[in-house]
């Protein structure tokens, strides 16, 4: 009997729970399975997107110089390493520099190295970050 | 850079640049793809997996693909200029409940656990814990705090609202939401850390909406603490477009704290020590949230400096955990009062025990950045605070701001000599009668 009783209560109890889950009343809104309601999307709104062109790409590798930038993640310089060893054995008459960004952390910017790239380099390969 | 440009990327990223890509308006961006991680790895075995390697998604190799992506020229598409206009998609949804919860749970707009269906008369309720128009752009967030790499997503009160409704919340929990919504810290971080966020409560909120700061306090067993706590999650989902697997979230290992958070009412009357608010500059009695960042928080039993005996130093394990801790968020300290008053024993002030434990140099990049800087007495804060920031703090000097790393939060309950700890680190502060 003790058991029926502590039972029930716990049905009681979880009912009661349950009914006071939601913070803004539900009982308005029991809507029958097929009747329709209607609801509010819930996202926030995003910003408008502006398309940037590539910038054209080159006939040949041949003369260009190439530069490898190391975005400061662990590693980096070792996977970048091993493109310009393989840029060298490949495509000798290419210039492959390396280069470590500066500007603290593997997200910043270095204005400085990018202004040098754009005038100095044909193209850059950056990476790694991870 | 106006010229040609690879950016070398792991092909686990895959998804979440090709979204990068389209944000940025260069859709077609060419990505190498490498098998990563590549970082730990020999330079033989860069060479083998990298180089000599092939890109895991074309199955084509790397070398190849890079020297095509130099020299192949572009599309029509690819040098395309102009606007995509984008929006939140029709303003409302008209189907059964049951399709409805459906969308919701298909669209992503849940946390994977049933909402509560955010129908006009559920949100006008809602509506009612605020006289802010509901109308009114308060806030833009984005899956990283830096905001730097993930475009922003811009939400009104409304907005914050309907979360809230899903959520389960009260009305009387919405200045305390919209508060938090206003800094734009996303409660979810895409950092593949599996970061988690955590909200202090100070003040006479507290009581007024019922947050548990006795037994239990830290954890679901109160209405207030758990629906507000999943309502900063769904915030951060829809409004910040963040906690999308594969591209605006990449937490390596995940983070069970995202679905409801770590949210800390302080245990006020029962500590030895003025509230953390307090010590942050503003009165006692305002209502105050504290935002946080960090690795979450654990029981101290989790460290092996607290070791169990009859007599405990309980600020000596606190100094070894410090020590243990890295600098990046520093060590956050949650005690019961019974610790706290072991501590408060041997150091009269926070100020004391912080110069006792001696911690790492806070971190001085992404979210220390948002933290406002300190005003000299009287002074308004700096003219490069966070608006939020500069709209809410108080004037006077800003004790903890930007000089500790090892904020001390006292809750719970008196039952037991139990505490947490972990690395944490404090942002804005915000007060919640602002957003009433």
């Amino acid at each position: 009997m003790k058991w029926y009783m502590s039972a029930g209560l716990i049905t009681v109890l979880c009912l009661g729970l349950m009914c006071s889950l939601s913070g803004v009343s539900s009982r308005a809104q029991a809507a029958p399975a097929e009747e329709k309601i209607t609801v509010l999307n819930p996202l926030g709104t995003p910003p408008p997107i502006t398309l940037k062109p590539m910038a054209p790409r080159l006939d040949t590798l041949e003369g260009k110089t190439i530069y490898f930038v190391n975005d400061g993640y662990i590693g980096s310089d070792n996977v970048l390493y091993e493109m310009i060893d393989w840029f060298k054995a490949n495509y000798p008459n290419t210039n492959a520099l390396y280069k470590r960004k500066g500007g603290g952390g593997f997200e910043s910017e270095d204005p400085e190295l990018w202004a040098e790239i754009e005038k100095e380099g044909d193209a850059v390969i950056i990476g790694m970050g991870h | 850079m106006r010229i040609p440009s690879i950016a070398l990327v792991l092909s686990e990223f895959y998804e979440q640049e090709k979204e990068k890509a389209y944000n940025e308006g260069m859709p077609n961006v060419r990505t190498q793809w490498v098998l990563g991680p590549t970082w730990a790895k020999t330079r033989e075995q860069i060479r083998k997996d990298v180089i000599n390697g092939v890109n895991p998604i074309s199955g084509r190799p790397v070398m190849q693909e890079i020297v095509e992506k130099l020299t192949m020229p572009l599309s029509e598409e690819d040098a395309k200029t102009g606007e995509i206009k984008r929006t939140k998609g029709p303003l409302t949804f008209t189907d059964t409940e049951e399709n409805l919860r459906q969308m919701f749970l298909e669209k992503r707009y849940t946390d994977f656990l049933p909402i509560v269906l955010p129908t006009e008369e559920r949100v006008a309720e809602m509506l009612k814990g605020t006289s802010r128009d509901s109308d009114e752009v308060i806030g833009k967030m984005s899956p990283t705090n830096t905001g730097g790499y993930f475009d922003y997503w811009t939400f009104t009160v409304k907005d914050v609202a309907v979360n809230a409704v899903m959520a389960g919340c009260k009305p009387e929990y919405l200045p305390l939401l919209l508060a938090v919504a206003s800094t734009g810290k996303e409660a979810i971080s895409v950092s593949d850390n599996g970061f988690v966020g955590a909200l202090v409560i100070n003040g006479e909120i507290r009581d007024e909406i019922g947050l548990n700061y006795d037994v239990a306090a830290v954890g679901p067993y109160a209405h207030a603490n758990t629906t507000i706590g999943r309502a900063w999650s769904l915030i951060a989902i829809n409004l910040g477009n963040c906690g999308k697997v594969g591209t605006t979230y990449m937490g390596t290992i995940g983070n069970p704290m995202n679905l409801i958070n770590i949210i800390i009412a302080e245990n006020e009357e029962k500590s030895p020590y003025p509230p953390f608010s307090v010590r942050r500059g503003f009165q006692k009695g305002e209502s105050v949230v504290t935002l946080f960042e960090g690795w979450g928080i654990l029981s101290a039993a989790n460290w092996g400096a607290n070791r169990w005996g009859a007599e405990m130093d309980y600020p000596q394990i606190m100094k070894d955990i410090t020590a243990q801790q890295g600098s990046l968020f520093g060590t956050c300290f949650v005690l019961s009062p019974p610790i706290a008053n072991f501590v408060k024993q041997r150091f009269n002030t926070i100020e004391e025990l912080e110069a006792f434990l001696a911690p790492a140099p806070a971190f001085g990049g992404g979210f220390a950045k948002m933290k406002p800087k300190p005003a000299a007495e009287g002074e308004e804060p700096a003219a490069d605070a966070p608006p939020a920031a500069k709209k809410t703090m108080p004037k006077g000097k800003m004790p903890g701001f930007g000089g500790s790393s090892i904020p001390i939060i006292v809750t719970g309950g008196s039952n037991n000599n139990y505490w947490s700890a972990g690395g944490m680190r404090p942002g804005q502060s915000v007060l919640i009668d602002e957003w009433r």
